[in-house]
């Protein structure tokens, strides 16, 4: 999503505010042009969906300032940042990198209210699917399962799995809502799936919950216990107010209740499940995973998957080390040995959630630092000069490692994509 | 030393006695001098209104003869103690035993001091003799209720006609209460419920021979909501505040009155007739705005809401509040709590809410619960209530202000998310009780009936809404659904801590408008916060922030 260390082409150009805008515009533009063809009119494009005159803000005298997005992301990124750095102060925090995780979607009739446009229905779903994306993107380890509630009856809509293809596949087909919603039958079900999980797997129930109330069979209370013992975790985003019984299910639990504000928010408190939380301590023993690291097939070797009985070329899957059967896709648990496959790369991926970048210190002096340190000047990422044309040094940031400066794009790039800072890993190959 | 005798610390709670006015002041002498003049109204009308007179009167007789063969079993075998008893009386009852004179005033707050030291009457010391007064008295108690006109007497009158006709004088009617207590103490009476309707005689005979003013004496052959069927009630009701708290005021130097529904707070002092030495309304120092009153005026068809006279059978506004609580089940979490200016008004409102299927819709989101004019049934209500809360499955709550719910229960964190006060609850202007009140406020006080009703019907409502919030951090919203709430007069008198939360754009709101801001306002209120609150708008206090406070004082 942010391309390289190019991007800082629109922030340190303009002089003037103005300028500023109209050179954003222009940016807009360009990309409208783009991905169309030609350019939008303003009366032409479609405002109803990014609602950009709420991002409007007055000042103190009333009149409208500019829109410095670029400023505000980044300030609230910083602010996430440092919030999960907090979190994970203590320096060796185990994490559950190995989740087994249900998604429960209330599709009650509350979930067809408008206060979100269209409906809520369809507000979850789509951000449902780019949270399986980026949950598979950032726990290659993990299963997810997909479970709704209608009629407060539920569906398992899917079985746990390890393809993000064919959950998202299963979601879109079944949307419709009615009748009422029923926690106690959700956690129920779940219960008795993820019961079922290995004991090093981390069991976690996320639960999207449109409806303000839930009719149950029985006691709820008992349920909780019960889901408290088979040590689940219990997560609840609620799209409309705060209830009681579901903050009662997340502290019982150890699970996070929040509630989105509007569907940005949302989206935001979906995305913050996707990295694995903290194990507690007591539920994670330290102990030995059986894995297996399939080889891809031989070219000329033909066999049956065990997936989805077809014939298929060795090249297309993956052989079991153990029992030599053939999976088409990893990670995955073997369907005749039961070991669990996963590839390399998968577990290099999970690797950066132990150990993260430290978050950097900010850095906004005016007059550049004087020892002429290398880099002082210019982004160690992408060498843009922090100097702008009316030579004004702008809002850079430093690694408190290796003390490189990076500016705000390559920040954000090394945190969410990179993983590394070049800065200490150019240090490290060059003591070596 | 100076005492402080505060009824509560926060500035939102409620008076629990002598913080009152008129509307409460029954209440309030029950709660210090036990079973005085509320078991007087409320006992004599629920035992004569639930039975016939003369089953009332055959009752009594019972419990006369009764205890008539019990002191002839005593007598026979411990004439001693009632020799003890005797002398015991004659001595002053200040000076028994079990009754130390510093504490005299918890128990009997309502009595001067002059009945404490004074001897029992000659012609009551003796038992027997004392029976005979008391079937005297009951006898001409039975006669007043045989008639057929409303009557409203003074005291003094009352106590002259009684001397007239039964031969007891004020001294032996002021001191029944206290006789009878010591001879059922003396008799070692167990099973005190059989002697509660005696009890209540002697509480009544009591207070009209010691008070000449302040009280009225009514009698009203007809229940007036049912003028057919004879169901005479004779009433004692206080009209003066002041009597109550008078012992408060002579035995404290230093007294701290707190309430959270002081408002207006001069009216206070003209009630309770004394003269503040400090009197002070403060705000509520919150977190984040965490109560969002609204004023509800139009329904979801933008005609008026209101509970007046004249509208308030009209289908029309009965279908608007009837989709008002509709769409707020649908939007607010847990508990609702909908307050109604009376239970005739609620039974029929909720009649036609069930005719017109508006309740079904509404039982889809939550299950209904009403509180009725029976404690045990209220109080199951109350708990399957709470329980609907508790376990997710949410609730509304039906009450009546003025009712046991409105004055005690409170409805905090998700028991009440919402308060809705259907109409503003004017008192039933038609009652004798308060136009006698009405009466004596005008000529003792020189307060307007119009202030004083209006006072009244807002600070109800202003308890009903503030049953929500009790803490800082609670959150709760508070919905005053009728027209007649945007008027200036009416709005001015709700308490500070209401009014400063209570915008400009909120005083004129319609049905949709309404929802829209429940949403917005629970969600955000849903939202983590800092609750120690940061930087300016710190709420809570640790003992070193007291101390910073207190040194800073000091050097100011």
């Amino acid at each position: 999503m942010y391309g390289g260390g190019g991007g800082g082409g629109g922030f340190n150009a303009p002089s003037t505010a103005s300028g500023r805008r109209r050179n954003q515009e222009d940016e807009e533009e360009e990309e409208e042009e783009a991905g169309e063809g030609r350019v939008l009119e303003a009366w032409e494009r479609a405002y109803a969906d990014d609602r950009s005159w709420e991002a409007l803000q007055e000042d103190d005298s009333g009149l409208l300032r500019p829109i410095d997005t670029k400023t505000l992301v980044h300030a609230q990124y910083r602010r996430r940042l440092l919030l999960r750095s907090a979190a994970t102060a203590a320096a060796r925090i185990q994490k559950g990198l190995i989740r087994y995780l249900y998604i429960v979607i209330d599709l009650s009739r509350a979930a067809s209210e408008m206060d979100y446009r269209p409906s809520r229905m369809a507000v979850v779903a789509k951000h449902a699917e780019a949270f399986i994306r980026e949950f598979f993107d950032q726990n290659p380890l993990s299963h997810v399962g997909i479970v709704t509630i209608k009629d407060g009856i539920c569906h398992r809509l899917t079985e746990i799995g390890g393809s993000p293809e064919s959950q998202i596949k299963a979601l879109m087909g079944k949307l419709e809502c009615s009748g009422d919603s029923s926690l106690q039958n959700a956690l129920e079900l779940v219960h008795g799936y993820l019961d079922q999980v290995p004991s090093y797997g981390h069991k976690e129930i996320l639960i999207l919950y449109s409806a303000l109330n839930t009719c149950d069979p029985g006691d709820i209370m008992e349920t909780i216990e019960k889901c408290k013992k088979s040590k689940i975790r219990c997560s609840i985003i609620g799209l409309a107010a705060e209830i009681f019984i579901c903050k009662h299910i997340c502290e019982e639990t150890g699970g996070s209740y929040t509630i989105a504000l509007d569907e940005s928010h949302f989206k935001e408190l979906l995305l913050e499940h996707a990295p694995p939380s903290p194990a507690i301590a007591e539920y994670a023993a330290a102990n030995l995973i059986k894995m297996g690291f399939p080889q891809r097939g031989a070219e000329d070797l033909i066999s049956i998957c065990s997936c989805h009985k077809k014939i298929k070329s060795g090249a297309e899957g993956y052989i079991c080390p153990r029992c030599k059967v053939n999976v088409c896709e990893l990670p995955t648990e073997c369907r005749t040995c039961g070991l669990t496959l996963v590839s390399s790369p998968h577990l290099a991926r999970s690797y950066h959630h132990l150990f993260p970048v430290q978050p950097f210190d900010e850095v906004s002096s005016i007059y550049p630092n004087k020892l002429g340190q290398k880099g002082g000047q210019k982004c160690y990422g992408c060498q843009q000069s922090f100097i702008n044309p009316d030579s004004q040094s702008s809002l850079h940031v430093r690694c408190p490692k290796c003390n490189q400066h990076f500016c705000l794009d390559c920040d954000i790039y090394i945190h969410e994509s990179l993983h590394n800072c070049p800065g200490c890993e150019s240090q490290r190959s060059s003591s070596s | 030393m100076p005492i402080s005798w505060s009824t509560a610390t926060s500035t939102c709670s409620t008076p629990r006695w002598p913080a009152s006015c008129p509307g409460r002041c029954r209440r309030s002498v029950s709660s210090c001098s036990t079973r005085h003049t509320t078991s007087i109204t409320s006992a004599l009308r629920l035992s004569v209104s639930a039975s016939a007179s003369r089953r009332w009167k055959a009752l009594n007789e019972t419990c006369g003869a009764s205890r008539k063969r019990l002191i002839g079993r005593f007598k026979a075998t411990d004439a001693n103690r009632l020799r003890a008893e005797y002398n015991r009386l004659v001595d002053g009852l200040a000076q028994r035993g079990n009754l130390p004179i510093s504490d005299a005033w918890l128990a009997n707050p309502a009595l001067p001091d002059d009945i404490l030291k004074e001897a029992v009457p000659g012609n009551i010391r003796r038992a027997e003799h004392f029976l005979a007064v008391l079937r005297r008295l009951v006898r001409f108690l039975d006669g007043r209720l045989e008639t057929e006109t409303v009557e409203n007497e003074m005291p003094v009158s009352f106590v002259a006609s009684i001397h007239s006709q039964a031969g007891i004088d004020q001294k032996m009617l002021r001191f029944c209460y206290d006789r009878l207590h010591s001879l059922m103490l003396t008799l070692e009476i167990t099973d005190t419920d059989e002697f509660m309707h005696i009890q209540t005689i002697c509480d009544f005979a009591t207070l009209i021979g010691t008070y000449t003013r302040g009280f009225s004496i009514i009698t009203e052959p007809y229940d007036e909501r049912m003028p057919d069927i004879r169901d005479p009630v004779i009433q004692l009701s206080c009209h003066d505040a002041s009597l109550a708290i008078q012992p408060v005021f002579d035995r404290f130097q230093t007294v701290v009155i707190t309430s959270g529904t002081l408002s207006p707070i001069d009216l206070y002092p003209r009630l309770l007739n004394f003269n503040p030495v400090i009197s002070r309304s403060f705000t509520m120092s919150l977190t984040r705005d965490c109560i969002c009153p609204m004023v509800l005026t139009r329904g979801s068809d933008q005609l008026p809401v209101s509970t007046k006279f004249d509208m308030r059978s009209d289908p029309g506004v009965v279908r608007n509040y009837g989709r008002l609580l509709l769409e707020m089940s649908s939007a607010v979490p847990d508990g609702i709590v909908c307050f109604f200016v009376s239970y005739s008004y609620m039974d029929g409102i909720v009649n036609s809410w069930n005719e017109m299927g508006i309740l079904q819709d509404i039982m889809q989101h939550k299950l209904v619960f009403i509180e009725t004019p029976d404690v045990v049934e209220t109080t199951l209500a109350l708990d399957n209530y709470r329980k609907a809360c508790d376990c997710g499955r949410g609730a509304i709550f039906f009450s009546v202000a003025r009712g046991k719910v409105a004055e005690g229960i409170d409805f905090d964190r998700h028991y009440g998310r919402l308060v809705i006060m259907f109409g503003v609850p004017f008192q039933y202007t038609l009652s004798r009780i308060l136009l006698a009140r009405l009466e004596y406020l005008r000529e003792t006080f020189q307060i307007k009936e119009g202030d004083f009703l209006t006072f009244d019907a807002l600070r109800q409502a202003a308890q009903c809404v503030g049953r929500v919030i009790r803490s800082k951090a609670d959150y709760g919203m508070m919905i005053f659904a009728d027209k007649r709430y945007s008027r200036h007069d009416k709005r001015s008198k709700l308490p500070g801590w209401i009014l400063s939360h209570l915008h400009d754009a909120h005083l004129n709101l319609s049905t949709d408008m309404a929802l829209h801001i429940a949403r917005e306002f629970l969600r955000r209120m849903a939202q983590p916060y800092d609750k120690m609150g940061s930087g300016g708008n710190k709420t809570l206090l640790t003992e070193e922030d007291l101390q910073n406070m207190a040194q800073d004082a000091m050097e100011m």
